[in-house]
């Protein structure tokens, strides 16, 4: 049976070209191995070969204008070698390194359909960057742990070269890549919840299934300093629609908001508003629509001059279950329409 | 005075359920007499104008819909107080003495509760339909694909509020199960398990149950010696009294969310921590609070509160556990922050997001730093499309989307979802199921 073709790429320091100082070499092609590329093909006993080896510099590769310019001969020299794999590094914690050897893995597997694995320490910036799309082994943090990381290398490529099925991260050995899909697991939940809490007692390795993720911040808006000079829009994520929901906005999990006309009104009144959030009672903001959006007390404020005037439209929609990046989006498109018509501060009322 | 709280579970396996004419148990074939049933549950109509029975069997190419809550069948047949204790008498300690349970036997109920404004309230608080398939992809979200269920189906009266309807559904559901245990007396049991946290081995660490039920109002209950949790600060329970029906459900607001009353009878980490009582932990008690706390000031008592009362009963860890969605998520959080500040150790099972893929926004509504060891119980935002049914009980159609108007499909037909949140249990809060997200 033939062998399976591996092709593998490594930085001037790995080839054996020089340090620092040959950063900025360009491509080179090697038939013969050099560095991890000579180490690991034994790993494999005879199933697999590295065919070809692609070298470049730290500072070339990752000069935009020179990786485009050396981008056509990278694709013909991986293709005429029809390989099985493309094999990256493992980078450590070298931050140009590893955004080659990832930027190499993603380019050849998304463009040239050809699959990839790289490998590299969890902090290694190239991991945030690339993680998502890659398969990247989780290596030691420095190249001392060389003989360590590079059985990992070699087991996945080896792997994925064959078309086997790939488990989950940590049997596999590779940085999460934050893709998650449900399963039956052997043991139940709560067999499992005892289980995490006994080896916290007993102080030994443990593993948490959901990892957690620190909120990002968000950095507030200038202050409004003279309110009587501006125009305020009322916005809510508490549900508040007109009565019927003409838009069919989503009681949970949402992915739209609305925008209703209020030109001309006193009030938002029962009947005509309704609240239709899915994650408290709103009997008392149905009966009360103002307790949403206060357009009762705004018309206090304008007409009493302290504020400029009330926004004519207020957006809605539901807090509830509604992920993140939704949000994000929903809450840049109501502030990017906010800002063309001139709005120069909002009231969000959350329920 | 050391505590001195034996119960003693007499387990009768049912093998198999079928209708006739007399209630018996034989060989464990249990016989079902609709009659008795009926004439049992007949002085509490008021509400309801009917009931009828439907049984569902393990295996079976069936589905369960309008399903509310599911009940443990069992009696006290020795010591204080009774089954579901506060329900038809007076609210006496249990957890001491016998109680026979007829296993691997559900008691269902399923009625299509009114969606108008007079009975079911809006927003949260109306029943979204609960669906349980008993074959397929989502059958292992839930323990009771693997039990025979006994499904009580309600006709119900017009015109009556939500309160009246959602007491008189819950103690049909009890007296049924009550009624359906009665056959057990004068049998022995197939099975005897003793539970006692009495011993107390200073050599091991001392591990509580911290659990947070959802009380919102009508429809979304919990009760506890058949009162709701209402301003409930959190309390200490004995394991035993929640295994012989202190805390009721009367939750349907998300079928994934919800907790039965099934699963605080048998609750599976609380018997989880059984098993390990004495071996490598002692158990020391259940602190029950109620999750949905209004305010913050609200949720840092109540977190205070639990963590207060598991310093007392000198715990080294605790599991936190939870019933509903982000807002219980973030009592629970903070229950795990004060108990790791308090140099508790905890870890904690729930639900999560992260969209089709995972990759999208964050996993958890909320989660602090301490909170480094979390079971996932799978995700609720992914797609599953539910096979064709032969047999469908509870209805015709389902009742989705209430907001947009309402969504009627046929009940026994394929149906694509996007989200789990109707399969009942998908969020498997109780740990029951062994669904997860995996890290790819």
């Amino acid at each position: 049976m033939a062998k399976l073709r591996a092709v593998y790429y490594i930085n001037q320091f790995y080839a054996g070209i020089g340090g620092e100082e040959m950063a900025d070499t360009g491509l080179h092609i090697y038939e013969e191995k050099k560095g991890p590329a000579l180490g690991i093909e034994p790993m494999w006993k005879g199933e697999m070969e590295v065919v070809k080896v692609l070298v470049c510099g730290d500072n070339f590769i990752n000069t935009d204008e020179k990786f485009e310019s050396i981008l056509p001969q990278i694709k013909k020299e991986i293709l005429e070698a029809q390989p099985d794999i493309f094999i990256a590094g493992p980078a450590f914690n070298a931050g140009r390194y590893g955004v080659a050897c990832a930027k190499m893995c993603d380019y050849v597997k998304k463009e040239l359909n050809i699959p990839s694995v790289t490998g590299m320490w969890w902090e290694n910036p190239a991991v945030g960057m690339y993680v998502k799309d890659n398969y990247i082994i989780s290596t030691t943090e420095t190249a001392s742990g060389m003989r360590k990381s590079l059985p990992k290398v070699a087991a996945l490529a080896l792997k994925i070269a064959k078309k086997e099925e790939i488990g989950p991260a940590y049997k596999e050995g590779y940085l999460p890549t934050g893709h998650r899909y449900n399963e039956y697991h052997e043991k139940t939940g709560a067999r499992r919840v005892t289980e995490l809490l006994l080896d916290k007692l007993y102080h030994r390795p443990y593993r948490t299934e959901v990892p957690l993720r620190g909120f990002e911040q968000v950095p507030p808006a200038e202050a409004v300093c003279s309110m009587e000079d501006v125009q305020i829009a009322l916005i809510t994520t508490g549900g508040l629609v007109p009565t019927g929901n003409p838009d069919k906005l989503k009681q949970a999990f949402a992915v739209s908001y609305g925008k209703y006309n209020m030109e001309g009104l006193k009030s938002l009144d029962k009947g005509v508003y309704e609240s239709i959030h899915g994650g408290y009672d709103t009997t008392d903001a149905s009966n009360d629509p103002h307790r949403l959006i206060p357009l009762d007390g705004m018309l206090e404020l304008e007409k009493e001059k302290r504020i400029k005037a009330v926004f004519p439209y207020f957006y809605t929609t539901c807090g509830v279950g509604t992920n993140v990046e939704t949000s994000k989006e929903m809450g840049s498109s109501i502030a990017e329409d906010l800002k063309n018509s001139g709005v120069r501060a909002a009231i969000l009322t959350s329920t | 005075m050391k505590m001195d709280k034996k119960l003693t579970r007499c387990y009768y396996d049912v093998k198999d359920v079928k209708f006739g004419s007399e209630m018996s148990l034989e060989d464990g074939v249990l016989t079902v007499s609709k009659e008795t049933l009926k004439e049992e549950v007949r002085p509490l109509l008021k509400a309801v104008k009917s009931v009828d029975f439907e049984i569902v069997k393990p295996g079976e190419n069936t589905r369960i819909i309008h399903l509310l809550d599911t009940l443990q069948p069992m009696i006290k047949v020795e010591g204080e107080g009774n089954q579901y204790s506060g329900y038809f008498g007076d609210p006496l300690m249990t957890g001491s003495g016998r109680t026979n349970l007829l296993s691997n036997l559900t008691v269902m109920e399923s009625a299509a509760l009114p969606w108008d404004e007079s009975s079911a309230s809006s927003g949260l608080l109306y029943p979204r339909d609960a669906i349980l398939d008993m074959t397929g992809p989502i059958a292992g979200m839930t323990p009771f694909a693997d039990t025979f269920n006994l499904v009580i189906l309600y006709e119900l009266n017009e015109g009556k509020s939500s309160i009246e309807y959602d007491n008189e559904i819950r103690n049909i559901g009890i007296k049924t199960a009550s009624c359906l245990a009665k056959v057990t007396e004068g049998h022995k049991a197939d099975r005897e398990e003793v539970f006692s946290v009495d011993e107390v081995n200073s050599e091991l660490p001392n591990v509580v149950l911290v659990w947070n039920s959802q009380n919102q109002g009508p429809y979304s209950n919990t009760f506890i010696y058949g009162h709701p949790i209402d301003n409930l600060v959190p309390t200490l329970i004995h394991p035993n009294e929640m295994m012989d029906g202190c805390v009721v459900s009367g939750n349907y607001v998300w079928p994934a969310f919800k907790v039965p009353t099934y699963l605080y009878v048998n609750s599976p980490i609380l018997l989880e921590l059984y098993k390990e009582h004495g071996k490598t932990i002692n158990f020391r008690g259940v602190i029950f609070g109620r999750s949905h706390n209004p305010s913050n000031w609200h949720k840092t008592r109540c977190a205070q509160f639990a963590v207060k009362i598991a310093q007392y009963l000198e715990a080294d860890g605790l599991i936190m556990a939870w019933e509903g969605g982000g807002n219980a998520a973030v009592d629970g959080m903070l229950t795990i922050q004060c108990a790791e500040k308090h140099g508790i150790k905890a870890s904690t099972i729930t639900f999560e997001f992260g969209g089709a893929d995972g990759t999208e926004g964050i996993l958890l509504v909320d989660d602090v730093p301490e909170a480094d060891a979390v079971i996932s119980g799978g995700s609720i935002e992914k797609p599953y499309t539910i096979p064709d049914m032969d047999r469908v009980v509870g209805g015709d159609v389902l009742r989705l989307n209430k907001e947009s108007g309402g969504y009627f499909p046929p009940s026994n037909k394929a149906l694509a979802f996007e989200q789990t949140t109707h399969f009942y249990l998908s969020g498997n809060q109780s740990g029951a199921s062994r669904l997860f997200a995996e890290e790819y």
